[in-house]
């Protein structure tokens, strides 16, 4: 069972993804903010991880270098996910280290095709 | 001559023929008298005063000249006869008198009473006509008469014939002397005349001159000049000599009024031998007292300035051609003298046009020498930089205007329009107070008759015009900022309606409910087009504000439209609807921002499903010439009017009221295109037929823009 890192400051995106990806079978942990995100992804051996790119303190891309710069982080795939399709957050999104790129609202079959390619099996 | 008997002087008897003495006297007498005599005149009388008498027993002696003009034979002197005026005329064609100066020779008549066809009345008596030659032209006769017939022998007319030698001499003398005179004089009224039109007297003290001595040198009686008023066409009479009891002076005549008024029309000098009896005369100068009138028009260049009269109340007086010679000298005069007032008026109300123009402008204009001295200044200047005209003339405007830090700048403002460029921008300068101005700066040389003479500044104060843009830049940025904030407020519980209809619509499925399913479908299509909405008006605000960033990539276009077609398929077949592509195999690659030419395909492909029902939506990819890629999308949906395709691109109109309700959308779709394509270089048209479906242009370069 894939285990899943959802790092969103936001309460009801969380707990609704959260639920979402648990009822498709994912095992899913959740940090309030890129700090702790940083300390839990670096301590769980998390097969992928959610980033919200707005998060208050250290944000997601600044979140995204430091995870990449840990030895323990810096293959797991990260997928980020931003509010409102920007040109240009995409590109500042892979330049920071994610391997791939979604925006708010959460459309589920897109998100699960994007994190489908980047695990190493599928689940179920 | 013509007298009556009765008036005649009665005569004693003399010897039959007088000695050689009194003869000799006679004409010693008379040499003396010519010698002493000055002007023709007194010749005359000379003559007349040296035959006439008692020792020579001549009963009638006269002279008489022959005056140019008329032809007419004028008594000059005449003894013998009190009744013989001098100043009477003898007609061309009348008297003995005449015959010498047809044939140049002297006629002896021993009795005139055989001579029918003169002098009816006369009785009895012989008469010799001897002609006068001056400088070799018959001037007049010299006539002797006696109340006895046969009264002459050979030593009278020899003696006559002398007399007249001398008389003829003497008159030429005279002409010459007097015609010099004339000359003299009118050198010295030209010289005068000049040397008005050199010296600042005002226009009616010149032409006052001018026309006094051209009647002076006319010998006339009366004199007028007038200047014509082009506006009016009229003639105004500005100085008159002599005329009537009231002066004329301010008399307005209509072109053809008159006889100036008939010289202004034809340009052409007139001689009128009778003022009273000339058909064109003038009513207002129906009482005056002169006879012969000679006009010309004041022409400078062949345009009219005015025009000047001469006129005489001699009724005898008639002008000829050196009448007119002398009035061409003076007309050329005096139409220069109100030439030179126009020109001096025209020039001085330009002065005083431009004077006002600067003294009143709000613009604050100040001229500079070559070494960047203020030369003036006005009022506006003044006002804007607290010095008075006094403080800045003469003084360096850069030293009194500029900080250290625009200096450099204003002095190549300077340096740039001394180099013949007008040059502008944008500046601050310093005010007397230290304060700083906002000013929009022109620096203009000043180039006169081809030659720079200095520069001018214009300085519009545009601190107000500054504040006013930087409150204007705030607000804008301040509303995009708001609106930047709100759709980010917005958005988050948005996402979570979105997001919990989505979760609620799989646990109804997994549940067993699934007729709540179409309930939680409602809730959440409307939180999606809620979100679209927002996400548009954010968009439509950045383009505004300026702060829309373009993003170029190059991707290959096949991938994109295979992308576009996926995403707008369910909404395509939602109406019955087909859609197909065309043309996207060849097209390769594009340099442009991806995310907006998707959102523009797809603004473009929802706009035509929904304006069409089971009808073909098509959309083309083609390249134009190479360097630029053309995307068409066509509809056969209900089209629109030419006034719908107007209004089409504006951001919150949808081609008509009701549609959006009809057919849903946030009429944000197609201003959101329009603008984007412009921002990338391209543009968007559209061609419609209502009933017949629209056809859609997307054009954007290849390269990018």
């Amino acid at each position: 069972m894939p285990r899943i890192l959802l790092i969103e400051d936001n309460e009801m995106n969380r707990d609704m993804l959260s639920r979402r990806l648990q009822r498709k079978g994912f095992e899913v942990d959740m940090a309030v903010d890129g700090r702790i995100g940083v300390e839990m992804g670096r301590a769980g051996k998390y097969d992928l991880i959610l980033m919200d790119m707005g998060l208050p303190g250290v944000d997601g891309w600044e979140a995204t270098r430091q995870l990449r710069a840990a030895p323990e982080t810096a293959t797991v795939p990260i997928i980020a996910l931003t509010a409102h399709a920007m040109a240009g957050d995409r590109d500042k999104a892979l330049e920071a280290g994610c391997n791939d790129y979604d925006t708010k609202p959460i459309e589920l079959d897109r998100l699960l095709g994007k994190m489908a390619a980047l695990l190493p099996a599928a689940p179920q | 001559m013509k007298r009556a008997k009765p008036k005649r002087r009665a005569r004693a008897r003399k010897p039959r023929r007088p000695a050689v003495a009194p003869r000799q006297d006679a004409l010693l007498r008379l040499s003396t008298g010519i010698a002493e005599a000055e002007g023709e005149t007194d010749v005359c009388r000379a003559v007349v005063g040296g035959l006439y008498g008692e020792a020579l027993g001549y009963d009638f002696v006269a002279v008489l000249l022959v005056d140019q003009a008329s032809g007419d034979r004028v008594l000059v002197a005449s003894e013998g006869w009190k009744q013989a005026p001098s100043g009477l005329r003898i007609r061309p064609g009348q008297g003995l008198s005449e015959r010498p100066l047809l044939d140049g020779r002297i006629h002896y008549t021993p009795r005139v009473t055989e001579e029918t066809r003169y002098l009816p009345t006369r009785n009895e008596g012989s008469e010799v006509d001897v002609p006068i030659l001056a400088n070799r032209e018959l001037v007049g006769v010299l006539v002797v008469e006696s109340n006895r017939p046969d009264a002459f022998d050979d030593g009278d007319l020899k003696i006559l014939a002398a007399a007249a030698n001398q008389a003829g001499i003497a008159i030429g003398r005279a002409r010459l002397l007097r015609a010099e005179r004339a000359r003299a004089d009118e050198q010295e009224a030209l010289r005068a005349t000049m040397a008005d039109l050199a010296g600042r007297l005002d226009l009616s003290t010149v032409l006052t001159a001018v026309l006094e001595r051209a009647v002076r040198l006319l010998g006339v009686s009366h004199g007028e000049l007038a200047i014509y008023d082009a506006a009016a066409e009229e003639l105004e009479i500005v100085a008159s000599y002599n005329i009537g009891r009231k002066a004329t002076t301010g008399t307005r005549m209509k072109l053809g009024e008159g006889a100036m008024g008939h010289v202004a029309r034809t340009h052409e000098p007139l001689l009128i031998p009778d003022y009273h009896e000339w058909s064109g005369r003038s009513a207002q100068y129906a009482a005056v007292d002169f006879h012969a009138v000679m006009v010309a028009p004041l022409l400078i260049g062949g345009h009219l300035v005015g025009a000047i009269a001469f006129m005489d109340r001699d009724p005898a007086r008639q002008f000829g051609a050196e009448d007119l010679r002398l009035l061409n000298l003076f007309a050329p005069q005096a139409a220069i003298a109100i030439e030179n007032a126009r020109l001096f008026t025209a020039a001085q109300h330009q002065r005083q046009y431009f004077q006002e123009l600067v003294e009143n402008n709000p613009v604050a204009i100040v001229t500079l020498d070559e070494r960047h001295n203020v030369v003036s200044c006005n009022p506006a200047f003044e006002r804007l930089y607290g010095y008075t005209q006094a403080e800045v003339v003469g003084r360096n405007l850069d030293d009194l205007i500029t900080t250290e830090e625009t200096r450099r700048e204003a002095v190549g403002y300077t340096q740039q329009a001394l180099a013949r460029q007008a040059v502008k921008g944008i500046s601050q300068r310093r005010h007397k107070s230290g304060a700083m101005v906002d000013v929009e700066v022109l620096g203009v040389p000043v180039i006169v008759g081809g030659k720079r003479v200095g520069l001018m500044a214009l300085y519009h104060d545009i601190t107000e015009l500054l504040k006013a843009r930087r409150e204007a830049e705030e607000a804008s940025r301040a509303k995009s900022q708001f609106l930047a904030s709100v759709s980010h407020e917005l958005r988050t519980p948005l996402n979570a309606i979105i997001g919990y209809s989505e979760l609620l619509e799989e646990e109804a499925l997994e549940l067993g409910v699934p007729q709540i399913g179409g309930d939680l479908g409602r809730i959440k299509a409307s939180g999606r087009l809620l979100l679209a909405l927002i996400n548009d008006i954010l968009d439509l605000s950045k383009i505004e504000a300026g702060k829309m960033e373009i993003y170029a990539e190059t991707f290959p276009l096949a991938p994109l439209v295979d992308e576009v077609t996926a995403t707008v398929g369910p909404l395509v077949e939602r109406r019955g609807n087909r859609l197909v592509v065309e043309g996207t195999a060849q097209t390769g690659s594009i340099h442009a921002d991806r995310t907006k030419l998707m959102q523009m395909l797809l603004n473009l492909l929802s706009n035509a499903s929904k304006f069409t029902e089971s009808g073909t939506i098509t959309l083309s990819v083609r390249r134009d010439g190479g360097d630029r890629v053309v995307f068409v999308v066509r509809d056969t949906g209900i089209g629109m009017t030419p006034q719908q395709m107007g209004r089409l691109f504006q951001a919150f109109t949808q081609a008509d009221a009701s549609t959006a309700s009809r057919y849903g959308g946030t009429g944000l779709g197609l201003a959101i295109t329009k603008r984007f394509s412009a921002l990338m270089g391209g543009g968007v048209t559209v061609e419609s037929v209502p009933g017949a479906g629209s056809t859609f242009t997307l054009t954007l370069p290849a390269r990018g823009s």
